[in-house]
């Protein structure tokens, strides 16, 4: 018998690690589970490679794990019992500063504020409050907001403003919901470096600074400012611990199986088409791709309400995306910038550029006229410094991102393919001027480039190379995201769902999307539930 | 993961270590299988090397066992994922002069092939008819041989001849027997008169496993590679990758702790037994029952060992065990807009078609000064190779439109070249293939390349840990054959260290994606362990 002659109770479409958990939950609660992957590996954005030279591990997309400890989803799927190692970096970030100097955050804020009085005691102060009563309420608030389908912000507001909020918090108001992050940062904190930093975090985690609204969620974000967590291994040992859990559990993944079609009959999804012929699903098919192939491509458009493909057609995506440079390194680097903090030189992700809030601004607008920055500001990591096992003894591996325009000014999204090599080469060296001598002479081996055009004909639901599957915007956050419509994990299509990272909260390696759909498919079709849902 | 003890740990994720695994789970044994890569499968390795959605076999492609593979059929693996196509054109070479290709079809299609032949040769076609009919009959007793232990040796016995078997085989195929004395060329050049059909032949023999083409007596490799092997290559849907997938899946359903990005560094001795490993990280596994190593000898014995542990016969064989033939391989692979268009396509359009295409030569001769090279420890003057586009067949291998060429460069061990040697082997080499390229195709423009790589053997041999680059953890010579493979004390699985095993290609058959030396493996450690024989027996087969 073929592999996909039988009946699933679910067919899930993408294994990325949304689908991936929700199929896992799906298979332990007894169903049949065939979840279906496009591309030759499972993963999706936990994918690892020796794109350089072997043994030496690459995590292509999803480096940096922030809700290792907070998301449900580790222990229900006992995932370090199945294969998963997390390391967590004493030294979280850094910036290295033009005139030589540097700050690092550390998993010990003490040590954090110390790094920052060095630069404005006040901001340290005020920092030292700001992490207190963020600790306090991250977890409800990460429970509410992530983990739970979403609020409206103006229930959220409404719900803030009933609790007193302003009375109690110094840095939580209803105001939040029209601020940017820069206006948060500029109301609080004195220093520019101490603002570039934290600026620095949000814009890794896809909020632009100067975008209004984003502040909402912005003590949420900080809250998990030293919470990065290196898989170790690589991210893609992630994915293949949630493969054996789904294995374990009586499901199936098959990668190489591209869904061409969902199938639907009287208003209802029965099934899907892929090249091996249909495969028919009992009681859901589940979609983890973006909106537009879900709506636009796999669905007869005749099946779809009009109003739906109208305001499918308007989701927007981010406007940065990455231009990734992967290095192949013959140790770790020694900063300059170590004789002023000598933690520089452990710092897991550094900034390398962003001096001020301004820079920024300047950053995303070049962005968004399709240029690429002559000096390239720099988001680096090495991972080796903490996981010596993803290059060979004594070696290392490294990582430098950059925001970068999908469509470049000059020669569109194809203009990546002759710009790369020599804007890689840039990159590497703006890095390795940072560098003591000997380093810069002899500490790179080989490097291996993914353009943002790449990163969209990898994996088909990054379009324009958008890691977020989806602009991090007010207008498409919560329960406009995608759209008011589509925000609850359900469609006007009967029996098919929405788990990816298409849906609230967004996209990054945060299992939400496939946890909350699961609460709605759990709702909808009475399952019970073996875990208990925060 | 907190368990640190286990019935049974194999060691080394490759295909051989899946299928012991999952034979061993299945029969309810505790197994623990430790990977020292972040993926699972070893040369079961696909990969976008080029550009996204192109999946490159970078080492298995050609899948000459699956039919006869006791693994694929036990745990039906086509429900798991792995899903196969068999073309039917599955070899051929093309000349430069745009005279007619060479092609051999699939095992049912005898006539075909011989078709192809009597172009050049009406004597050759009749030969193929013969010889690979008898060779299609042959294939149980060619199978049994693989999927059977060779007979266990005692110390004081004389080493078993791996001649006789190879002159048994001769005179089922109504040869000589004495040709088993005979080198592959001698054996071609005996059977067929046609230069283009000798061209293509011994490609096709120092490609599957001969470990030259000179050699005296190593005549039963042109039984094996010239007639038994091409007409039997699947291609797995997806890449060669994919075939690991499904052994995975069967692993973990079966019960087996899988643990990648786990290396052994050492093997534990307690009481004159192996009784566990020791990972690079310091963590300890416990074993209850047995050690399995199915990684390289040399890894085993020498450095995860020691060979204070082995007798003095057991370090002289393994310290003088062969890795490498002396030519091994590089792999080529190309992102392309449209695939070759070979001048040869005017005479038999089947050519555009054949899996394996043979590329670069235009005459025997071409071939033998190009595997001599290696044998002198240079990189060949001419560019030739071997290539596969497998997206003709599996449209998901490839974005669509785009095509995904592969395929093999005979270069000389790892050793012979320094790493900046290599280094230049790899900015350089390709260029000129594509230059040599263009001249039997046309097509084949750097216009029409969208982007290359090259693995060299020292990649292989750093990243696969495969000794020299070795795609056989040690040379296919005779010497180093059936029970002798490693060495007649270690033929048998077990060592004669109490407790340790080997299930890798340094056993018999040796190399090649059999899932043989596992299951093998599996039969022998059936029997110290005191497990039923059921555990691998399967009504339909009787190896
Ligand atoms: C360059 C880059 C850097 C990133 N860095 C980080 C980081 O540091 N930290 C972090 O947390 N996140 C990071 N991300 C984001 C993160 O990888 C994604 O947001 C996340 O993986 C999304 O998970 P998902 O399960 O929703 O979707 P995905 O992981 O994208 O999985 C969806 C899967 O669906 C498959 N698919 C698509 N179409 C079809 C079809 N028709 N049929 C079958 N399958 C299909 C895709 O191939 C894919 O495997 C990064 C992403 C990129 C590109
Ligand atoms: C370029 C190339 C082309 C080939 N083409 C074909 C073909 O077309 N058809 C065919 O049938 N065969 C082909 N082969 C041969 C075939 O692929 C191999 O012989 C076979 O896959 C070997 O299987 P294995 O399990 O013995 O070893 P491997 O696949 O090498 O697996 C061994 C595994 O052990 C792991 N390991 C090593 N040391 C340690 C340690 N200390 N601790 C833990 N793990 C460790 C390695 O990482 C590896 O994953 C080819 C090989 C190559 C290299």
């Amino acid at each position: 018998m073929g592999m996909l002659d039988q009946a699933f109770d679910a067919v899930i479409i993408g294994a990325g690690h949304n689908g991936m958990a929700l199929g896992a939950y799906l298979a332990k609660s007894g169903w049949s589970v065939a979840i279906l992957e496009r591309r030759t590996e499972e993963g999706g954005g936990l994918c690892t490679e020796e794109v350089t030279e072997p043994n030496y591990l690459h995590n292509l997309h999803a480096n940096y794990h922030s809700l290792f400890g907070i998301c449900p989803v580790y222990d229900d799927l006992e995932l370090l019992n199945n294969g998963v190692e997390y390391i967590h970096p004493a030294v979280q970030m850094g910036s290295i500063f033009a005139d030589g100097s540097a700050m690092t955050i550390h998993t010990d804020m003490a040590k954090t504020a110390a790094s920052f009085a060095r630069f404005s005691q006040k901001d340290a102060d005020t920092w030292m409050r700001l992490w207190d009563e963020v600790s306090g309420y991250l977890d409800l608030m990460v429970r509410t907001l992530m983990y739970a389908p979403p609020i409206a912000l103006k229930d959220l507001t409404r719900a803030l403003a009933s609790w007193g909020v302003e009375d109690k918090s110094e840095f939580l108001t209803a105001r939040l919901r029209s601020m940017s992050v820069v206006e948060f940062l500029d109301k609080h904190f004195e220093n520019d470096r101490i603002k570039a930093m934290l600026a620095f975090h949000a814009a890794i985690c896809g909020y632009q600074p100067h975008v209004r609204g984003l502040a909402v969620s912005y003590p949420v974000l900080l809250g998990k400012i030293a919470n990065w967590h290196v898989c170790k291994g690589g991210s893609h040992r992630l994915a293949h611990a949630l493969m054996r859990v789904v294995v374990k559990a009586g499901g199936r993944v098959f990668p190489q199986v591209p869904v061409t079609k969902i199938v639907v009959e009287n208003g209802r999804a029965v099934g899907v088409m892929t090249p091996d012929g249909f495969v028919k699903a009992n009681r859901l098919v589940a979609s983890s791709v973006d909106v537009h192939q879900t709506f636009q491509t796999l669905l007869d458009q005749e099946v779809v309400p009009a109003q739906t493909l109208k305001d499918v057609a308007e989701v927007k995506y981010q406007e940065a995306s990455l231009f990734n440079v992967h290095l192949a390194m013959n140790g770790l680097p020694r900063y300059k910038a170590a004789a002023f903090d000598p933690d520089i030189d452990r710092a897991w992700i550094l900034n390398i550029g962003f001096e001020r809030l301004a820079d920024f601004e300047e950053e995303f607008s070049l962005v968004r006229a399709g240029k690429l920055p002559k000096v390239p500001r720099i988001n680096a990591a090495v991972n080796s410094i903490y996981d010596p096992t993803d290059a060979p003894a004594g070696k290392a591996t490294g990582l430098l991102r950059i925001f970068a325009p999908f469509a470049l000014e000059d020669g569109g999204a194809e203009g990546w393919n002759k710009a790369a090599r020599a804007y890689g080469q840039a990159c590497v060296d703006r890095w390795l001027a940072e560098m003591v001598e000997e380093d810069q002479r002899q500490l790179v081996r080989r490097f291996a480039t993914e353009t943002p055009l790449e990163i969209s004909q990898k994996i088909i639901n990054y379009r324009f190379g958008d890691w977020m599957v989806g602009q991090i915007h007010p207008k498409n956050l919560l329960e406009q995201r995608p759209t008011k419509e589509l925000a609850e994990y359900r469609t006007p299509i009967q029996g098919l769902y929405l788990c990816g990272a298409s849906q609230h909260p967004h996209g990054y390696i945060t299992f939400a999307p496939g946890y909350n759909a699961l609460g709605i498919i759990a709702e909808d079709l009475g399952l019970d539930k073996w875990w208990e849902q925060v | 993961m907190s368990q640190t003890e286990h019935d049974v740990i194999i060691i080394g994720g490759g295909h051989h270590g899946l299928t012991a695994a999952a034979y061993l789970a299945r029969a309810g044994v505790d197994v623990c299988i430790l990977e020292g890569r972040h993926e699972w499968g070893g040369a079961l390795y696909t990969a976008e090397v080029t550009a996204p959605g192109f999946c490159h076999n970078i080492h298995a492609n050609f899948m000459e066992f699956l039919h006869v593979m006791p693994f694929f059929q036990d745990f039906d693996l086509p429900s798991l994922g792995a899903r196969t196509i068999y073309p039917e054109i599955q070899a051929g070479i093309a000349f430069k002069d745009g005279r007619p290709p060479v092609l051999i079809y699939r095992n049912d299609m005898i006539e075909e092939t011989a078709k192809s032949f009597a172009v050049y040769s009406k004597h050759d076609a009749e030969t193929w008819r013969d010889l690979k009919t008898k060779a299609n009959q042959l294939e149980l007793i060619v199978s049994a041989a693989l999927y059977t232990p060779p007979l266990k040796w005692n110390q004081g016995e004389t080493p078993p001849s791996p001649l006789l078997p190879a002159h048994n085989l001769f005179s089922l195929f109504g040869l000589d027997e004495e040709m088993a004395f005979k080198s592959v060329r001698d054996c071609i050049d005996e059977c067929f008169e046609s230069d283009e059909v000798r061209a293509l032949l011994y490609r096709v023999a120092i490609e599957f496993a001969a470990p030259s083409l000179e050699w005296p007596g190593s005549g039963y490799f042109f039984l094996f590679a010239c007639l038994v092997m091409p007409g039997c290559w699947r291609m797995m849907v997806g890449g060669t990758h994919r075939l690991n997938g499904a052994m995975v899946t069967a692993c973990i359903k079966s019960g087996a702790t899988m643990r990648e990005s786990s290396r052994v560094r050492r093997i534990l001795m307690e009481g004159g037994r192996a009784a566990g490993v020791e990972l690079v990280d310091g963590k300890r596994l416990m074993a209850r029952k047995a050690v399995v190593s199915a990684i390289g000898l040399k890894d085993t014995f020498l450095k995860l060992l020691g060979e204070e542990h082995l007798s003095p016969y057991a370090r002289r064989r393994t310290k003088n065990f062969k890795d490498g033939p002396d030519q091994v391989l590089g792999s080529v692979a190309m992102a392309l807009h449209e695939p070759p268009k070979y001048k040869s396509a005017k005479w038999d359009p089947g050519i555009d078609r054949a899996w394996y295409q043979v590329v670069g030569y235009d005459s025997a001769k071409d071939v033998l000064d190009y595997c001599r090279a290696g044998h002198c420890d240079r990189i060949p003057e001419l560019p030739a190779a071997a290539v596969w586009i497998n997206s003709l067949w599996d449209a998901t291998q490839a974005p669509a439109g785009k095509h995904n060429l592969t395929g093999w460069y005979f270069f000389p061990r790892a050793s012979a070249l320094t790493e900046a040697e290599w280094e230049e082997v790899r900015e350089t080499y390709n260029e000129k293939f594509l230059t040599l390229y263009g001249e039997f195709a046309p097509n084949m423009t750097r216009d029409n390349v969208i982007a290359d790589y090259l693995h060299t053997p020292l990649d292989q041999h750093r990243g696969m840990r495969m000794r020299e680059g070795d795609f056989g953890h040690g040379a296919m010579s005779l010497d180093q054959m059936m029970g002798l493979r490693p060495f007649a004390g270690a033929s048998h699985y077990g060592t004669e260290v109490p407790g340790l095993y080997l299930a890798g290609s340094c056993t018999h058959p040796g190399g090649g994606v059999t899932a043989a030396c596992g299951y093998n493996a599996v039969k022998v450690l059936c029997e110290d362990l005191g497990l039923p024989q059921s555990v691998w027996q399967n009504p339909a087969r009787f190896y």
